[in-house]
């Protein structure tokens, strides 16, 4: 999980960004009171974004507490419930083995970074595999049958990304109720092919250089990591009909306060994110660089 | 059965054009259409009866128990979602085939074709319709493009490729604004980003 589910905060009333927001940081919190200030580090919205999905459709008790980031003022989040502690201890199995998985593939040199931050969160990991033997089990065999797929250099965009779709999928394994499972089991499956997806199109270049293995380009047969507009057409279409998917399951439960941040990422957000990927852009716009360029613009008019 | 005002989510107070709407809406949202071969369209279904006995029983009240006056669109999933069991099915297989994946048993039916080794025009046209609903979107497309080929003249196979390849634009959407990565508008906005942690976007050092 990279980072790309994200609600357009910008287009959201404050209350509702606001509440978001409070789920993120009552996940570090959560992360952090489970697992240890280290664990902190993972957090990310796509993270926030499977607790959300895993919530009750009320949004429950707030705290009140200064962090690191926000050592003076105190700031209100979620307390510990029974959705964040579910997607704190699922967000350290798959954080734990991407970096695995990375630490594999790459030379030893470049391994090390993966291989140090494994190490650091190698406790967390024990506990919350212990705590969900059975999700973890799941990451383990899908991300093998991943490495498997890698190791053939496997062209279906549709079987790569079914090993990560049902790997999230797995994440609603424990949600109690058939109907709302049903519904959770749908809307993660499309989320995992889209994420997968989505990080294989952002990875286009970068693979082309290192030489890694990328579904896309392989699917496509893209030269040098650049779309032609053909691919770019079919490959915007199939992102679509996954984004359709997780829409008409997200219409079928009701998700109570979550409802209007939820909409408005699946009906907006995943098709802003997965345009500025496919323009390039998602990059520079995740460490700020446009939206500074976009400042000196407003300030020099 | 729940409040009928609740399920159109209206207030008692509403006008008839508003419920008119808010059932508008509804319905183009839960519409067998917008469910096609979905996998949870048995749920649609359920909710869609809903709603449409809910526009029913509010028409029904405020005309004073008589009919339906300005009746609504009476939506329903008339057996949309099937596949014919006949006239186009060349061999009992494939009509078995049909069946189970009508019946949403998608092993069986994968079984079956797995079994038949004469790869026609339905054969392609049934492993595409597996592949959706599995979530397999590329793969799927790519059957319904071989079904074509072979048999140009077929609707219900063109059907599927077009929309296949030009992605489910008509879909629902709230407000009814386009659906599709190349065709929403707004752009990329990331204002929570940072303040609140020291880490964004998968665990990388923050940036403003």
């Amino acid at each position: 999980m990279y980072g790309y589910v994200r609600p357009p905060l910008g287009a959201l009333p404050e209350e509702e960004t606001e509440r978001f927001r409070r789920v993120y940081c009552g996940l570090c919190h959560t992360l952090g009171r489970r697992y240890g200030t280290a664990a902190r580090f993972i957090l990310n919205y796509d993270f926030t974004f499977l607790a959300v999905l895993l919530s009750e459709p009320t949004e429950g008790n707030c705290c009140k507490s200064r962090c690191l980031v926000s050592p003076v003022r105190r700031r209100c989040f979620q307390s510990s419930n029974n959705a964040l502690e579910l997607a704190a201890d699922e967000s350290v199995i798959l954080a734990y083995w991407q970096l695995r998985d990375g630490a594999a593939d790459h030379d030893w040199l470049h391994g090390l970074k993966y291989r140090g931050v494994s190490r650091v969160l190698e406790p967390a990991y024990r506990k919350a595999a212990s705590l969900r033997p059975g999700f973890d089990e799941r990451t383990r065999r899908q991300l093998e049958l991943l490495g498997r797929l890698e190791t053939e250099q496997c062209s279906s965009i549709d079987r790569a990304a079914d090993a990560f779709a049902a790997l999230l999928k797995a994440a609603a394994q424990e949600v109690e109720g058939p109907i709302r499972r049903r519904v959770l089991e749908q809307l993660l499956y499309h989320l995992g092919r889209w994420v997968y997806l989505v990080d294989a199109a952002d990875d286009l270049k970068k693979d082309a250089v290192s030489g890694n293995y990328n579904p896309v380009a392989l699917r496509f047969g893209l030269e040098d990591g650049v779309w032609t507009a053909e691919a770019r057409r079919e490959f915007a279409a199939t992102l679509d009909h996954s984004i359709h998917m997780m829409a008409t399951a997200f219409e079928l439960w009701d998700f109570g306060v979550w409802t209007p941040v939820l909409e408005s990422t699946l009906y907006t957000g995943l098709f802003q994110v997965g345009k500025a990927v496919l323009d390039g852009t998602f990059q520079a716009v995740r460490r700020g660089r446009i939206r500074k360029n976009h400042k000196n613009e407003e300030e020099t008019t | 059965m729940n409040d009928p005002y609740q399920v159109l989510g209206v207030s008692e107070s509403a006008t008839d054009e508003e419920i008119k709407k808010a059932y508008r809406d509804l319905a183009r949202k839960y519409h067998p259409d917008n469910y096609h071969d979905n996998p949870l369209a048995d749920l649609a279904q359920e909710r869609m009866k809903e709603i449409n006995a809910a526009y029913e029983q509010i028409t029904k009240e405020r005309s004073g128990g008589g009919g339906r006056p300005g009746g609504g669109y009476g939506y329903g999933y008339g057996g949309g979602q099937q596949y014919r069991q006949s006239g186009s099915s060349t061999s009992s297989v494939l009509q078995q085939a049909r069946m189970a994946v009508n019946s949403g048993d998608l092993s069986r039916a994968e079984a079956l074709l797995a079994n038949y080794s004469d790869h026609n025009a339905e054969w392609n046209f049934l492993k595409g319709v597996i592949c959706y609903r599995r979530g397999w979107m590329d793969e799927a497309k790519r059957y319904y493009e071989t079904a074509c080929q072979m048999d140009p003249g077929n609707p219900e196979y063109r059907q599927a490729r077009n929309f296949m390849a030009g992605g489910p634009r008509g879909a629902y959407r709230p407000g009814g604004g386009p659906f599709g990565t190349e065709v929403c508008p707004g752009s990329l906005c990331l204002e929570l980003c940072c303040i609140y942690t020291f880490c964004s976007g998968g665990g990388y050092f923050c940036c403003c």
